[in-house]
C-alpha cells in the first residue's frame, strides 16, 4: 500500500516537473511560437496548476537593463505610413515614453 | 489606456510618447482568449507592412490611444530588441539610455511606474512666484 502511493507521489511529481519545463521551454521560444503552443493547451492546466506569471516574468526579463542604451529604431507613422520617426532624432532633445503593444 | 493618455496630456509639453504597435498577443490564428472573442476583438496575425498598418490603426482609433502610434517592421526588429510582446513600457533618458524598463506584460504594465520615473528625470518645475 505505502508502495503505491510512493510511486503516485512520484508520478505526480515527474508529471509537474515534465509540465513546468515544457512550459517553460515554450516561453522561452518567440512570441509566434509560444503563441502556437499556448494555442494547444487548457489554459487552466498553465494558470491554476504552474506559477505562470512569475514564470511569464522570468522567460521576458529581456537584454535590455537600465542605464544601457536603448536600441535605436526608424519607423513609419500609423498616421501616414511615408514618415518616419527614429528614436535617436530624441536624443538630447526630450525623454522618451514608449508604450508597446497591440490590438489584443 | 485611460491612464496613459492622461499621462501623455500631463507631459506632452515635455517628454515625446510613442505607443509601438507590435505583432498581435492574440490573433485568431493563434492563441485566441476568450475576452477578445466574447467582445469580439478578431484579429488576424499581421504579417505584412499593410496589414500592420490597417490593425494598428483600427487599434488607434478602437482604443482611443491619443499617443501618436508608431508601427514595427513585419520581421519584428524592434519587438526583438525590446523584449516587448505582448505589452512593455520604458523610459528613454534625453541622452538616449533607459530610464525605466517595466517588466514584461501583461503583469508588468504600470503605468504608475511610468509617471514615477519621469517624475525622477524631470528637473524639478520652478516654483511660481507671488
Amino acid at each position: 500500500m505505502k508502495k503505491w502511493l510512493l510511486r503516485g507521489a512520484a508520478l505526480i511529481i515527474v508529471c509537474y516537473l515534465a509540465l513546468f519545463s515544457t512550459v517553460m521551454a515554450a516561453m522561452l521560444q518567440t512570441p509566434e511560437r509560444f503563441g502556437a503552443f499556448m494555442k494547444h493547451m487548457p489554459p487552466a492546466l498553465v494558470w491554476a496548476t504552474l506559477p505562470a506569471p512569475r514564470m511569464w516574468l522570468w522567460a521576458r526579463k529581456g537584454t535590455l537593463a537600465e542605464g544601457e542604451r536603448a536600441p535605436d529604431f526608424n519607423l513609419r507613422t500609423a498616421k501616414d505610413r511615408h514618415r518616419r520617426v527614429a528614436l535617436s532624432s530624441y536624443e538630447g532633445q526630450r525623454p522618451v515614453v514608449l508604450v508597446f503593444g497591440s490590438y489584443t | 489606456m485611460p491612464a496613459l493618455n492622461k499621462l501623455y496630456r500631463d507631459y506632452r509639453d515635455r517628454v515625446a510618447f510613442h505607443v509601438v504597435y507590435i505583432e498581435e498577443a492574440h490573433p485568431i490564428d493563434a492563441w485566441q482568449v476568450s475576452d477578445n472573442k466574447k467582445d469580439a476583438v478578431l484579429v488576424a496575425s499581421t504579417k505584412t507592412a499593410d496589414e500592420r498598418d490597417k490593425v494598428a490603426n483600427v487599434c488607434v482609433v478602437k482604443l482611443g490611444i491619443e499617443l501618436p502610434a508608431l508601427i514595427d517592421e513585419p520581421d519584428n526588429r524592434v519587438e526583438r530588441a525590446y523584449t516587448a510582446w505582448p505589452d512593455r513600457l520604458y523610459v528613454i533618458n534625453r541622452d538616449g539610455t533607459i530610464a525605466y524598463k517595466s517588466a514584461a506584460g501583461p503583469f508588468g504594465f504600470k503605468p504608475e511606474d511610468v509617471e514615477a520615473a519621469l517624475k525622477r528625470i524631470l528637473p524639478a518645475p520652478v516654483p511660481v512666484a507671488h
